[in-house]
């Protein structure tokens, strides 16, 4: 297999794509690595790497001290976490009936239903979060019928933009079709024998669903997981428009370091430990997706 | 045999509905004539009007466009190169920088592009965005045009080099036409991703290089007027007539994502 | 890889060509007739940016960017913004229009004999608020109390909102304390973090301009914000037809008062055009042409005359010279403090 030619071959065809991304995505990332380790300059950006009075490198594990002596990064990070874990389970619950209700239909109207789910997705990331202001503000028809309704029962008005509440709607609103996707593309695999199998044994539609449906799917469940936990956890534009005086997360206190305090280096530290997290987390997704296959 | 509950029904519906009615509200308050975007007032096409003499969201609209098509275009070139040769070789550092960009957090890819310039005295602007635009869209598309591979008859490429063909022909000739989809469809995604981009773009942009979403953004923030519900409507138009022409030219191609 | 090269000279074209002006500017802060005016004067093109935030600025300089003619920092920034010699000296011999400046806006501690920057415009960071329910509920606005103190926030609970900018923040709550908004002392800045954390269950949310339209629909009532944004918000409420208005309160106890200045990028493609532009905004009929659709203040003596006298009126954005005294203006801070500020908002925003 490995002549010569096919060598040659392999190159050039793989070797472009991967020199633009080991220079356009590697090296850069490497340099942040570096980057958490330097000073932050007078008027931000990066102090020199050498420093002029000591002729050395200047280098520090400073900004690392500091996260890790300062219990209020790791309490952000938490919050993030508890932010992006209810998005993604929320996410589930949502997207679980209709991916199946998609695998479930004809053949000729899945392509449709699918299409349906990704639409909304095809207009602007901004905009869909902007109409969530519409929405859930104080003036909103949705607001004031809720408003009424729990009026009615005694229950004191609501307030829902600027609370978690209108983050986690943002969230999960933007994130939705990253669930939907591969739980379909799981359920659509799935034998419609092996439910008639369980029924005829007598198995009901909800010990149908538990015993059977549900465990099969689960690496479609995992496959979403990751893909709406990760991004949701990074996320600073959504916050900022909805979250009013609480809803702040860590990709906030990201944006912050590099466009308020002038604290590169700081801000690298936390984009480094949100990553390895991430990293983490999909790798653990995997993981467990590989030990239900077997 | 179909199985449907009503429950079903009802959940898929509320899903349906939940991601629509946004949308809903934006198209309409488009034709709201009232700056304040807060109740119905009466019906106008004056945003519209009023959009097309606004020279700011003109000008972020086409460098949109300008970001959109170069990044699409040049990304699905090594896209596709790298899907292929995931398919066809053994590649060991290829598919983890595939993967990488779409695994890490948005965020950490727009600040290391921006420390990552910074350093090489690339001044910020168009080609910054572009050149991270490409980065982060290679993986997508290379992932749609691998997983069309995948299901691909081998023997084609092989009778094609049976009867004299060069591996240059017979990829161009066999391999090209019935990958077309997935490669259109890689291309419609990288296009829709680098024209919603907001956060690499907002670490990577610079002189005269504010994008439709920058933009809106600086709207949304600040007093929001129906103006932006108006670009958001064409917005969304431009990328359903897409939608179409691609699904007209490579049936299928949206079955591949 | 040649297609790609063609493609990017071809993108990169536009900022090389000839005539254009590149402004690096606040968003909506130049009346878009004088840049028409200009345009038709210099027969050049004004291509512009934005951004809404002094810091943003200085991330997109400290980054490296290059190519902008004009930018408008506030006053405070200039002089590190010249320190790191990102600004070009100023030749006072293009700028004949110089002279219509008042001098109480000339040659502050920032930019001595103003050598890289000539006043624009300025703007006063006070309370905004709705009228009629301040009526309603009997509290006069006259002091930093209704945005700090318990005992009046819990009238207006989920109606008030303050800006989301630590430096701001911090200076109006120091200001409540009777403390000058540059004070540095730790303590001081520790008892201003109790103040707020305590005020902050009653606040909607930290907004940096969002609140212009809130004001307007009448869902916040009480704001921390900026005398022009103070004054958009009463033009929309006005168009709205709604049966209040938005109204400017100076602080008894003072505030910060934010003077933008113009300058030239030490890298300016084009200086002879920053210059020509410069001298433009000076003149009065141009300077008071901003003032007229943003309700900012103006140092302009030749402007007065152009302005309409119902923004000429509001005390609070051309103050008599009592109240002017008790205007500060914010002193750029060194890294260490900036890093404390930072960790005391983040604690702030995260509780």
């Amino acid at each position: 297999m490995a002549t010569p030619q096919n060598r040659l071959h392999k190159w050039l065809i793989g070797g472009p794509p991967l020199a633009y991304l080991v220079v356009f995505f590697a090296i850069p990332v490497l340099i942040m690595v570096l980057a958490s380790l330097r000073n932050s300059g007078d008027f931000g950006g990066l102090a020199p790497l050498f420093s002029e009075e000591s002729g050395t490198l200047d280098l520090t594990t400073e900004n690392y001290g500091r996260f890790f002596s300062d219990l209020i990064y790791t309490e952000l990070f938490l919050k993030s976490f508890a932010y992006a874990a209810i998005t993604t389970l929320v996410c589930l619950v949502i997207a679980y009936p209709l991916a199946m209700l998609i695998a479930r239909s004809a053949k000729k109207h899945r392509d449709l239903l699918v299409l349906l789910v990704i639409l909304p997705f095809w207009s602007n990331f901004l905009i869909r979060v902007y109409a969530w202001m519409i929405i859930l503000g104080p003036q909103s028809v949705f607001v004031s019928a809720l408003n009424r309704v729990l009026g009615t029962i005694g229950i004191e008005p609501v307030t829902l933009l600027y609370t978690p509440f209108a983050v986690i709607v943002g969230l999960v609103y933007v994130h939705l079709p990253f669930m939907v996707l591969p739980l379909y593309a799981n359920l659509e695999k799935h034998d419609p024998a092996l439910l008639d199998a369980a029924q005829d044994l007598g198995a009901n539609a909800w010990r149908r669903f538990w015993r059977v449906t549900f465990p099969l799917s689960l690496p479609g469940v995992y496959a979403g997981a990751a893909l709406v936990f990760i991004p949701a956890l990074g996320i600073f534009a959504i916050p900022d428009i909805l979250g009013g005086t609480e809803g702040i997360m860590i990709g906030n206190v990201i944006k912050q370091q590099f466009l308020d305090t002038r604290d590169w280096p700081f801000g690298s530290v936390l984009s480094m430990v949100l990553t390895v997290m991430a990293v983490a987390l999909a790798g653990l997704a995997a993981w467990v997706a590989r030990q239900s296959r077997t | 045999m179909i199985r449907r509950s009503r429950g079903l029904w009802a959940a898929a519906i509320f899903a349906y509905v939940f991601l629509y009615a946004p949308l809903v509200i934006v198209v309409a308050y488009s034709f709201n004539d009232s700056r304040l975007n807060a109740e119905w007032v009466g019906f106008t096409f004056a945003w519209y009007g009023k959009l097309f003499h606004n020279e700011k969201m003109l000008q972020a609209a086409w460098n949109s466009l300008l970001i959109g098509v170069t990044a699409s275009v040049v990304s699905t070139v090594f896209g596709t190169m790298a899907g292929y040769a995931m398919y066809r070789f053994k590649m060991r550092l290829l598919p983890l920088l595939i993967l990488a960009p779409i695994a890490i957090p948005e965020i950490l890819m727009g600040v290391s592009l921006l420390i990552f310039f910074v350093l090489l005295n690339i001044s910020l602007g168009m080609i910054s965005i572009i050149l991270s635009h490409i980065a982060f869209c290679i993986g997508f598309v290379a992932i749609v045009v691998r997983s069309r591979l995948a299901g691909m008859d081998e023997s084609l490429t092989e009778a094609a080099r049976d009867l004299g063909a060069t591996p240059w022909m017979a990829f161009r000739l066999v391999t090209l036409p019935l990958i077309m989809p997935g490669v259109v469809a890689g291309a419609l995604m990288a296009f829709t991703l680098s024209i919603d981009d907001f956060v690499i773009t907002f670490f990577t942009a610079g002189v005269g290089s504010t994008t439709l979403p920058l933009q809106i953004y600086t709207m949304v923030k600040i007093a929001v007027t129906p103006e932006v519900n108006a670009v958001s409507t064409l917005l969304m138009m431009l990328t359903l007539a897409l939608i179409l022409i691609a699904s007209k030219l490579a049936p299928g191609s949206l079955r591949a994502q | 890889m040649k297609k790609l090269l063609a493609l990017m000279l071809f993108v990169s074209l536009p900022a090389l060509s000839a005539d254009e002006l590149h402004l690096y500017n606040w968003n909506d802060y130049i009346a878009p007739e004088a840049v028409k005016a200009f345009e038709a004067q210099c027969k050049c093109k004004v291509v512009q940016d934005f951004y809404g935030d002094n810091e943003e600025l200085v991330a997109k300089l400290a980054a490296g960017a290059k190519g902008y003619d004009v930018m408008v920092p506030t006053s405070n920034y200039v002089a590190g913004m010249a320190k790191a010699g990102w600004l070009q000296p100023l030749d006072k011999g293009k700028l004949p229009n110089f002279k219509n400046l008042m001098p109480t806006y000339l040659n502050t501690e920032f930019d001595p004999g103003n050598k890289y920057s000539v006043p624009y415009a300025m703007s006063i960071t006070l309370i905004g608020y709705n009228d009629q329910k301040m009526k309603e509920l009997g509290i006069t606005v006259d002091s930093w109390a209704v945005i700090f103190d318990p005992r009046i926030l819990q009238k207006i609970k989920g109606k008030v909102t303050v800006l989301d900018s630590q430096a701001e923040v911090m200076a109006a709550a120091l200001k409540y304390h009777g403390y000058s908004v540059n004070d540095r002392d730790p303590a001081h800045w520790q008892q201003a973090k109790e103040t707020i954390l305590k005020a902050k269950p009653y606040w909607a949310a930290f907004m940096a301009q969002g609140y212009i339209k809130e004001l307007s629909t009448g869902n916040i009532w009480v704001v921390h914000g900026y005398s022009n944004d103070i004054f958009q918000a009463d033009i929309g409420a006005q168009e709205a037809k709604q049966k209040f208005r938005i109204r400017h309160a100076l602080p008894k106890e003072g505030a910060v008062l934010a003077l933008d200045a113009m300058v030239i990028a030490k890298t300016a493609p084009r200086p002879d055009l920053a210059h020509q532009f410069i001298n433009f905004m000076l003149e009065g009929k141009n300077s008071a042409a901003l003032t007229n659709i943003t309700g900012s203040g103006n140092p302009n003596t030749e402007a007065m005359q152009f302005i309409k006298p119902e923004i000429k009126s509001i005390k609070a954005v051309f103050p008599d010279a009592d109240s002017a005294k008790r205007l500060e203006q914010l002193k750029d801070m060194n890294k260490k403090e900036r890093k404390l500020l930072n960790r005391i908002w983040t604690e702030i925003k995260a509780k």
